[in-house]
């Protein structure tokens, strides 16, 4: 693999480049991270979507669309998400190199200048984003605030976080809420575009088969040109565990039931560090992995449900455990998924399922630089780590890692909140 | 040791080998020497739909029960030494996994370390299938459990009654897991007897994408290939009518806006070449895809979204249909306005640049895809299948024709033939 190459372009702009040909793609990611606060972050989740749709050189969707088809089916795509307690706006830029194509077109190029004028030079009316074009993104924004309903495991999920971290900058959407989403105008995101570019933080990937440095030189120029008021983000805050475990539940019309546990750690990237690699490995060997202790025990050997696994977010040091579970189950399922988080806080794990953990971890870290969607998120990530460390360097740091400090990190584990999506009948009873 | 045909791509500078194992296998090898991981999968031509097949050997038809190849998959997992795959797996550091389809049940799993000796563990355990009644009986209520939660899945329950809406007697329209009464009467008997008929090599795939040597790949199946008989096997579908069931299936679900289907049924008596689904393909991008006319129409009017909108070719063994699916307050006027796009490019043709950007499209997508050595493995295992050739598409993208496109445009997406499928609040 080809060296990482990073760099400060301007005060809070970061350029990061993984360049190799092993890739028939490439792709551009510049990634605005903004404090996450209720009164932005409707107008800020609709920014990339904006700026993405066209731009002065492609005034409309079709013009855009047609040009990106041009280019091979690149694609200009937005999303926004959460890391710590700062909301990211994403805009990326990815298509097939050069070499690959029909007729020579130079691909990387083109996508650079496209997505430069997409980000600077956006199409507006009187100083304004136009009528049209907001209405478009606003409509689509509420449909997919509606559409994560019909998902109930990500519904689950999201409701769980929302009520335990109420108050916290993590409880607060991705999208902001749909009446905020809903009240907004056409001058609130017009603003919020302006401020992104002054202020945000921001993280340029340059991943795959591409010459990194033309695109570096294109958006040096193009930040020259802006005023710059940036100040870097606060780290996240972690609040303590409660003390009385906090309980929420929905009813909707569904067939099996979903639970999930909040559990705070106390171990993150900004608060111990050092034990970030034994807190990870803990989550692996807890729900993980296959022959983890949630996957063997709960699952297959009680049967009690259909799946059950826990996530580390090494970022704010949260941890939760999805389940799907039948109704007249929950009870059980959550005492035996305490059960088993106690087992590995008392060092009840066999060295076997210790070393399946870690060879698994291990394993994945070293797959992540096949990836270019993966090695993004990698270094995404890692924005606010004291040490960003590549995935085979992060690899031997997991690889080091004791029994003893696994049991260490499981010990600052303690269950939150509760959340359960129950069915109607539940209800009525 | 069997010898090894290469396969060259020379548009994307990649190549692979293939080769019919003395034991009847068919094996893939694609070396990515660059690549930190490998993946494998090993797979049978077997799937939800071969709920009935006629056997060489035999003079009738054997029926079995809806949802039994995905039963079968999740028992293979257990060994008669009482040790799970995954245990075994968990020794290598592998990710493991399975799935069944329609048409094909894919063991598989990819690694970055251990790679032969995960590749010994998946020869091994689907080769050796281990049911007793108690397990089975187990199997019955997770199984069932996963059903139930496909039960509360809207994008699930609208696909199948779009496919219930457009196929009287095929087995396509059935749940691929079965349903809590079909799953109920398997037994380890008629486990027993899936296997034996449907996993044997001859009827099998094996490709191993990734930092492999093929020496080493062939040296591990010589090692673990256990010759089998040859059980020939015919698919059984009852007679299938060209008319649809019925064009328009509504049913109230957990949604907060209501999705929908769209689908044409074709003729599925042959199935498509590698160049005919390139056709398909383009076509499906110019007709719908973000630079159309029509995605524009359907945007301005709010009755569509990007994130969702979508088009496909999905077919196999005597199925065959054009899906739109999404999400809207008015799927019927999204219809509507499909039929109409459809019959002016019937009438009228497509414009040289719609062709040309729709073919770059399609074409700037395959490439992307030898990025990935899981998308690779798992689509030569499915073109093969399918008796295509992965190797040969990324030509026949590049060559496909303006009139060829339109040519097929004129067997595909007839109006008498479609089926529209809501789920709705």
């Amino acid at each position: 693999m080809n060296q990482i190459e990073q760099n400060t372009l301007r005060d809070g702009i970061h350029f990061r480049s993984v360049c190799d040909t092993k890739f028939k793609t490439f792709r551009i990611s510049v990634n605005f991270f903004m404090p996450l606060k209720q009164k932005t972050a409707a107008a800020n989740a609709l920014l990339p979507y904006m700026l993405s749709r066209c731009s002065s050189e492609y005034p409309d969707y079709t013009a855009m669309s047609k040009k990106m088809a041009s280019l091979y089916g690149a694609s200009l795509s937005a999303d926004v998400g959460k890391v710590g307690n700062t909301q990211v706006l994403t805009v990326l830029a990815g298509g097939i190199a050069s070499r690959y194509t029909l007729q020579g077109e130079d691909t990387a190029g083109e996508l650079t200048r496209v997505l430069c004028g997409a980000l600077f030079s956006p199409v507006l009316e009187n100083g304004l984003f136009r009528e049209e074009d907001f209405r478009q993104e606003q409509r689509q924004t509420l449909e997919q605030i509606d559409a994560e309903y019909s998902d109930k495991r990500l519904f689950a999920l999201k409701r769980c976080m929302e009520t335990m971290c109420a108050g916290e900058a993590f409880g607060i959407d991705r999208y902001g809420t749909r009446d905020e989403v809903q009240a907004l105008t056409r001058e609130k995101v017009t603003q919020a575009w302006k401020d992104m570019l002054a202020t945000a933080r921001v993280e340029i990937a340059v991943l795959g088969d591409i010459d990194a440095a033309p695109v570096a030189k294109a958006f040096e120029k193009a930040f020259g040109a802006i005023e710059r008021h940036y100040e870097s983000l606060p780290l996240p805050k972690s609040a303590p565990c409660r003390s009385k475990v906090l309980r929420a539940a929905d009813h909707q019309a569904v067939a099996q039931g979903k639970m999930v546990l909040g559990m705070r750690t106390g171990i993150a990237q900004f608060q111990k560090p050092e034990m970030v690699p034994a807190m990870r490995l803990m989550s692996a060997v807890f729900g993980g992995t296959p022959s983890s202790r949630l996957f063997l025990i709960v699952r297959e050997q009680m049967s009690l449900c259909y799946y059950c696994s826990a996530a580390y977010n090494a970022t704010n040091g949260l941890m939760f455990v999805q389940s799907g579970v039948e109704f007249d189950n929950m009870q059980k399922a959550e005492a035996a998924v305490l059960e088993q988080l106690k087992a590995v806080q008392q060092g009840d794990f066999t060295d076997e399922d210790f070393e399946a953990a870690k060879l698994a971890l291990v394993d994945s870290y070293h797959t992540v630089e096949d990836s270019l969607s993966a090695l993004e998120g990698w270094y995404l990530t890692q924005t606010f780590a004291p040490k960003v460390y590549s995935p085979e360097e992060y690899a031997a740091l997991i690889g080091a890692v004791s029994r003893e400090e696994v049991v260490q990190a499981a010990e600052g584990v303690c269950l939150d909140t509760v959340y359960c999506l129950k069915g109607q009948e539940d209800k009525k009873q | 040791m069997s010898s090894l045909q290469e396969r060259k791509i020379d548009r994307v500078g990649e190549s692979y080998f293939e080769t019919r194992h003395s034991s009847g296998l068919k094996i893939f090898i694609y070396p990515k020497p660059q690549s930190h991981s490998a993946y494998a999968v090993f797979g049978t031509n077997y799937g939800s739909i071969d709920n009935a097949f006629r056997r060489a050997d035999e003079q009738e038809v054997t029926r079995v029960p809806n949802g039994i190849a995905h039963f079968l998959e999740h028992k293979m997992f257990e060994n008669e030494d009482g040790v799970d795959t995954f245990a075994r797996y968990a020794k290598t550091g592998a990710n493991a996994n399975a799935y069944t389809t329609f048409d094909k049940t894919c063991y598989l799993f990819s690694c970055s370390g251990h790679v032969y000796d995960s590749l010994q563990i998946l020869l091994d355990f689907v080769q050796k299938p281990y049911f007793t009644k108690q397990t089975v009986q187990k199997e019955q209520g997770i199984i069932g459990q996963e059903i139930r939660m496909y039960d509360d899945d809207p994008s699930w329950q609208v696909l199948f009654n779009m496919l219930g809406g457009m196929y009287h007697t095929h087995p396509v329209k059935l749940d691929i897991a079965g349903s809590t009464d079909s799953i109920a009467k398997i037994t380890p008997e008629l486990l027993y007897e899936c296997h034996h008929t449907f996993y044997n090599l001859n009827n099998m795939a094996l490709c191993v994408v990734g930092n492999v040597e093929p020496d080493k790949v062939l040296a591990v199946c010589d090692k673990m290939l256990r010759p089998c008989e040859k059980v020939q096997v015919q698919r059984y579908f009852d007679p299938e009518p060209q008319s649809i069931v019925k064009p328009r299936v509504c049913a109230k679900g957990s949604v907060a806006t209501p999705v929908f289907y769209y689908g044409f049924k074709e003729d599925a008596a042959v199935r498509a070449t590698t160049r005919e689904a390139a056709q398909t393909e383009i076509l499906l991008q110019a007709i719908s895809g973000d630079a159309s006319a029509l995605f524009r129409r359907l945007l301005d009017a709010g009755l569509i979204n990007e994130s969702s909108f979508d088009s496909e070719y999905f077919e196999g063994p005597g199925y065959a249909n054009v899906l739109f699916s999404g999400e809207s307050k008015d799927a019927d006027a999204v219809a509507a306005e499909i039929q109409k796009e459809i019959a002016s490019v019937r009438k009228n043709g497509l414009s040289s640049e719609q062709f040309e950007n729709a073919k770059k499209s399609v074409y700037g997508r395959t490439v992307s895809g030898f990025n990935s050595v899981e998308n690779l493995a798992n689509g030569i295992i499915g073109a093969y299948f399918a008796g295509r050739s992965l190797a040969e598409d990324v030509e026949a993208i590049a060559s496909v024709t303006e009139a060829e496109a339109e040519q097929r445009l004129q067997k595909q997406m007839l109006p008498q033939n479609a089926v529209l499928s809501i789920v709705e609040p």
